[in-house]
């Protein structure tokens, strides 16, 4: 018998809070309380997490950039969407229509994916994230030219929209999706496939050398991500109509990409805070400023987003952020009941991710502190 | 930590048990065509206003009873979105422009029986999405009666929405087929995009021999007139070049009048912005070919300056330069308070408001906190009534039951 | 064949922002999103001087100081206190810098596209097809930047440091060099050129808006990497083949819808082939 690891909370937190705000809009909306834009809100925070965590997986878990997530999205919508449209006048349950759907249309987006995947084992960095940007707008482009998909007027998928004024249940099911990729997500990332990623952002060709699969694990990654974003949508398509290309710009991918990065690298459970947070924002701006007002709407998130990204990641605040994160209040609390004996940061923990040690900038840089360019700290850990 | 897992897997297992149960408990009700179940559930409980209601179309409508979120309300609410940033957000501006103005001249000449108006338009930036988290908002705030949104994608999300809850919108801007057809509350000032291209296609063919044509593939306004134009000049038989462009990535048009230099006129279904730059492309390149436009064209006498020559001549429902009376008012007062003049979208705004003033007073709405299903239906036969016309800034207008608008285009000429 | 010209001048717009664009790219090492947005301020710049009563010359004088302020400002608050962290950081304040500026001109200026009346110099001919005389100016200034550009990076103390730090950061500091003095000079030198950029795309689009500065940004990217990142000609010659490329796709009505999807195939195709672009150098991997 294995010993059972001891559970820690932050493990499963992702499960506990998309559950615990997933029955307690169910309970709320039971009691005929949930105001509709709510639950419309709940299902556009559905889909940002899903494709937040999926970007961060080729972002945060491979280390490449990708500028294109959306449209992996698009395709989902587009393909997805006509084929529920088809779906609807044969099967009479909207639920199954639905899933169908998401599956098909992610495995499509998935089939892009690999595309995508392909010259990613030949470009790097900043190459690959122009070539993924390319691909979202090849991809839109196409979309915007097939007459089956009614041209530049969009795909109407008003025959499969959800009437959100007495059906509520799509937020349920979108948070249900989200569930089964935060599942599938993190039991990958914890796999030793898993491992093998991560080892390939560190190193490739240590990890090479170790015998790790590059290219199978990257083209995995891709297509993985891509099928989950193909599913968000679907999502999408059933949330509102039309499906329209101009939605899915490189703007939105940028916008996914802003949710990963101010949630953490490789931080599942940061994805899901920021895309929560930034789709909330958004809502909030849009609902507030409104009339002569909605101009400011982009300074002031523009403004949010500089302050907190320098916030966080400015090497020279870094002293101050640690003393009033929550995270460094939370050690404060948990030292008193540490036992002597516990070792901290533990390297065998799945958990913690070590970032990349570059030699060449070790060993040419002197690391004075608060000199700009003393490098990352290696124990900088997952986010 | 396998052991773990697999209670996690149960755990999910269960909780989507628990939704997808939920779904289908909740789906039922809208299969049934009983209201008995809905009439349990308190959120749906004016769900069975709305079937009265719509069984009660032809006789008296019953203004007393407020609407869900209406109750609080001081002054009628009418709401809108469109595009307030981002690309096409001019368009946006104009047409909020155009409707505040309209409010605060109906407000200041006492409102309707005293109960003044309100207006808030919600950013959408020409998006779907945003267009319906704008309408929840504004339906939460109280919106009882709307101006629908500006372009006509987010119009036609817009008009889903509106269609579930059975609120009444005039859209100044949205011309695209889809968005009338989305809903039966949904009607439009403007003319619609086949209408227009089939006009377009007449006038041309009867005049002209040598006909060139530039449209925006990335807009649905622009293509949906295109479509057709080019179904009707195939009828007719009549050749003509085509040139495409996409706005968002293209802002150079040399190619596309270059290969149209040789036209008596291009055809241009598009926006005042791009065709400015095109009209200027034609001086650069020594074209002197008449330009001709729908009403997206209108405003572009700001965009272009003296060295411009071409004629440029528009299908137009609002002259700025017209000399009737109503028209030069509101020309003024909106030059003074904006410090611009106004362009059509303006006008068509200010006529929306208009119309739903006007169909508001004729329709005797005397509750301000009246709900919007109600006033939805208590407008709807109002607006359609063989008696209800309108004139305004725009023509005279008088609408049916498809919501298209019937009213005389108007062909303004600029500089010839 | 005017086709091709019309290319040509298309093409060296985009070259002369993908000038920039690559400097700071090359030497910053970071997705500088608000370019275009720098080209968006030139512009603005210009309209207000010359509706104002300016003549072109004190008009692009006005530009360049008006952006190399900028682009100063921005790296000193946005990005340099990023210094160090990781790049995707900076990206991201970059698109924080970018939205910034676009919201604030709409509150100054209004959204609505302003026309922008600048002196034109009319059209010669070459061999049948006529091409305006700005573009061949655009043309010619773009070589000459790119050549005085070339010169002053390879011979100068200033350009030689900028290598330095472009090539290894932490090595160029141990060698006494003020990377942050050479970034901010970076900047304002990719800024001066946005200017520049600013006032011959206004020559040939006659007309500016908020929201001016995306496409040109994102066109000056793809140039940038067709060309290499970092390399001057590279830039040069990338922007003036997507010009080119644009303008032919364009002509085909058939194609037209597609030109979009055209051009950025052709960059994967180039950077399938070459995985550094036409004319990037290539860094050999250390473990």
């Amino acid at each position: 018998m294995a010993k059972l690891k001891r559970i820690k909370i932050s493990d499963y937190f992702c499960y506990l809070i998309v559950g615990a705000v997933m029955i307690g809009s169910f309970i709320v909306a039971q009691t005929g309380n949930l105001p509709r834009s709510y639950s419309n809100l709940l299902v556009q925070v559905a889909y940002s997490i899903i494709l937040a965590v999926s970007l961060n997986l080729v972002v945060g878990f491979l280390g490449e950039l990708s500028l294109g997530h959306a449209g992996f999205m698009c395709v989902g919508a587009y393909m997805g969407s006509y084929l529920a449209m088809q779906l609807s006048a044969v099967v009479d349950n909207k639920l199954i229509v639905l899933i169908v759907s998401m599956l098909a249309g992610g495995l499509l987006a998935a089939f892009f994916g690999l595309l995508v995947g392909l010259p990613a084992l030949r470009l790097k960095g900043d190459y690959l994230a122009i070539v993924t940007l390319a691909f979202g707008e090849i991809v839109r482009t196409i979309f915007k030219n097939m007459s089956v998909f009614g041209k530049a007027m969009g795909l109407s998928t008003q025959s499969i929209k959800y009437d959100t004024r007495q059906d509520t249940s799509l937020y349920l099911v979108s948070f249900a999706t989200v569930l089964v990729v935060l599942f599938l997500v993190q039991n990958l990332v914890r796999s030793k496939h898993g491992r093998a990623i991560t080892a390939i952002r560190d190193n490739e060709i240590a990890a090479k050398a170790m015998g790790i699969n590059v290219t199978f694990y990257k083209l995995f990654v891709f297509v993985i991500a891509a099928f989950f974003a193909g599913m968000a949508g679907v999502i999408y398509g059933h949330y509102t109509t039309p499906v329209l290309y101009s939605f899915f710009s490189y703007n939105y991918s940028i916008e996914i990409l802003v949710m990963v990065v101010l949630g953490g690298m490789a931080s599942i459970n940061g994805s899901i805070i920021a895309a929560a947070l930034i789709t909330f924002i958004n809502f909030q701006l849009q609902s507030h400023l409104s009339g002569d007002l909605a101009a400011l709407k982009y300074l002031i998130y523009a403004l949010i987003l500089i302050v907190l990204v320098i916030f966080n990641n400015a090497p020279k605040l870094a002293p101050i952020k640690d003393k009033v994160s929550p995270k460094a209040m939370f050690e404060k609390i948990r030292a008193h009941k540490r036992k002597p004996g516990d070792i901290r940061g533990d390297k065998s923990d799945w958990r913690v991710i070590p970032t990349k040690i570059r030699m060449d900038e070790v060993l040419s840089v002197d690391l004075q502190q608060g000199n700009d360019y003393t490098p990352d700290k290696p124990n900088k850990g997952g986010n | 930590m396998k052991k773990f897992s697999k209670i996690i897997a149960m755990l999910l297992c269960l909780s989507m048990v628990v939704a997808f149960a939920a779904c289908s408990g909740t789906e039922d009700p809208t299969n049934a065509s009983d209201d008995a179940t809905v009439a349990d559930d308190a959120t749906v409980a004016d769900d069975a206003t709305v079937a009265d209601g719509s069984d009660a179309v032809e006789t008296e409508f019953d203004f007393s009873e407020a609407g869900q979120y209406t109750a609080d309300n001081t002054a009628y609410f009418i709401g809108a979105t469109g595009p307030l940033t981002g690309d096409t957000s001019s368009y946006g501006i104009s047409v909020q422009q155009g409707a505040a103005l309209a409010v605060e001249e109906i407000n200041a000449a006492g409102g309707l029986n005293g109960v003044q108006f309100k207006f808030d338009m919600k950013d959408d930036k020409s998006t779907a999405a945003d267009a319906s988290t704008g309408y929840d908002a504004l339906y939460e705030a109280g919106m009882q009666i709307s101006i629908g949104s500006v372009t006509s994608g987010s119009c036609e999300s817009f008009a889903a929405r509106a269609d579930e809850d059975g609120v009444f919108f005039i859209t100044p801007s949205a011309s695209a087929a889809s968005v009338i057809a989305a809903s039966d509350y949904a009607f439009r000032v403007c003319f619609g995009d086949p209408d227009q291209g089939i006009l377009a296609a007449e006038e041309l063919t009867a005049n002209f021999t040598n006909i060139g044509a530039i449209y925006d593939n990335s807009d649905p306004y622009s293509t949906g007139i295109y479509e057709a134009f080019k179904t009707k000049m195939a009828e007719l038989n009549v050749s003509y070049i085509e040139q495409s462009f996409d706005a968002e990535n293209n802002r150079d048009f040399s190619t596309q009048v270059e290969a149209l230099k040789d036209c008596d006129v291009i055809f241009l279904p598009i926006y005042y912005t791009e065709a400015g730059l095109i009209a200027k492309t034609c001086v650069s390149k020594g074209c002197d070919a008449l330009l001709f436009g729908c009403d997206g064209l209108d405003g572009v006498a700001d965009q272009i300056d003296e060295t411009v020559t071409n004629t440029i001549k528009y299908i137009t429902p609002f002259d700025v330069n017209s000399e009737e009376k109503m028209v030069a008012d509101f020309v003024a007062s909106y030059t003074t308070k904006y410090g611009s003049a106004p362009d059509q979208f303006a006008a068509d705004g200010y006529d929306a408001i208009y119309v739903i003033y006007n169909a508001m007073l004729k329709a005797g709405i005397n509750n301000v906190t009246v709900a919007p299903d109600v006033l939805g239906d208590a407008i709807v036969a109002t607006v359609t009534a063989a008696d209800f016309s309108y004139k305004g800034l725009t023509g005279d207008m008088t609408w049916d039951v498809s919501g298209a608008c019937n009213k005389i285009p108007v062909i303004v000429t600029l500089g010839e | 064949m005017s086709t091709v010209l019309d290319g040509l001048s298309l093409g060296a717009i985009y070259a002369l922002i993908a000038l920039g664009y690559t400097m700071v790219y090359g030497i910053a090492k970071m997705l500088n999103f608000a370019h275009g947005d720098i080209i968006m301020v030139g512009a603005y710049a210009i309209f207000v001087t010359l509706a104002a009563g300016g003549h072109v010359g004190i008009a692009l004088l006005v530009a360049v100081l008006m952006c190399v302020v900028f682009g100063i400002v921005i790296e000193k608050v946005a990005y340099r206190p990023l210094r160090g962290a990781s790049p995707l950081a900076v990206l991201i304040t970059a698109i924080g810098v970018s939205y910034l500026l676009q919201s604030v001109a709409q509150i100054i200026f209004g959204a609505k596209a302003q026309t922008v009346s600048i002196v034109s110099f009319g059209t010669v001919k070459i061999a049948s097809a006529e091409i305006s005389v700005s573009s061949l100016i655009t043309l010619v200034v773009g070589a000459v930047i790119m050549a005085a550009l070339t010169l002053f990076v390879k011979n100068t103390r200033t350009g030689r440091a900028m290598l330095a730090v472009s090539e290894d950061r932490g090595a160029a500091q141990l060698m006494g060099i003020n990377v942050n003095r050479i970034i901010m000079i970076t900047f304002a030198i990719g800024s001066a050129l946005a200017a520049f950029a600013s006032i011959f795309y206004l020559m040939q689009i006659p007309s500016t808006e908020p929201t001016l500065g995306s496409m040109p940004g994102i066109k000056a990217f793809t140039a940038a990497v067709i060309g290499g990142i970092g390399s001057i000609p590279g830039a040069m010659i990338g922007g003036v083949l997507l010009g080119v490329i644009e303008k032919i796709c364009l002509s085909v009505p058939v194609l037209a819808p597609y030109t979009t999807a055209v051009e950025f195939a052709m960059l994967i195709l180039i950077l399938l082939v070459r995985p550094i672009g036409l004319l990037g150098k290539k860094r050999r991997e250390k473990v």
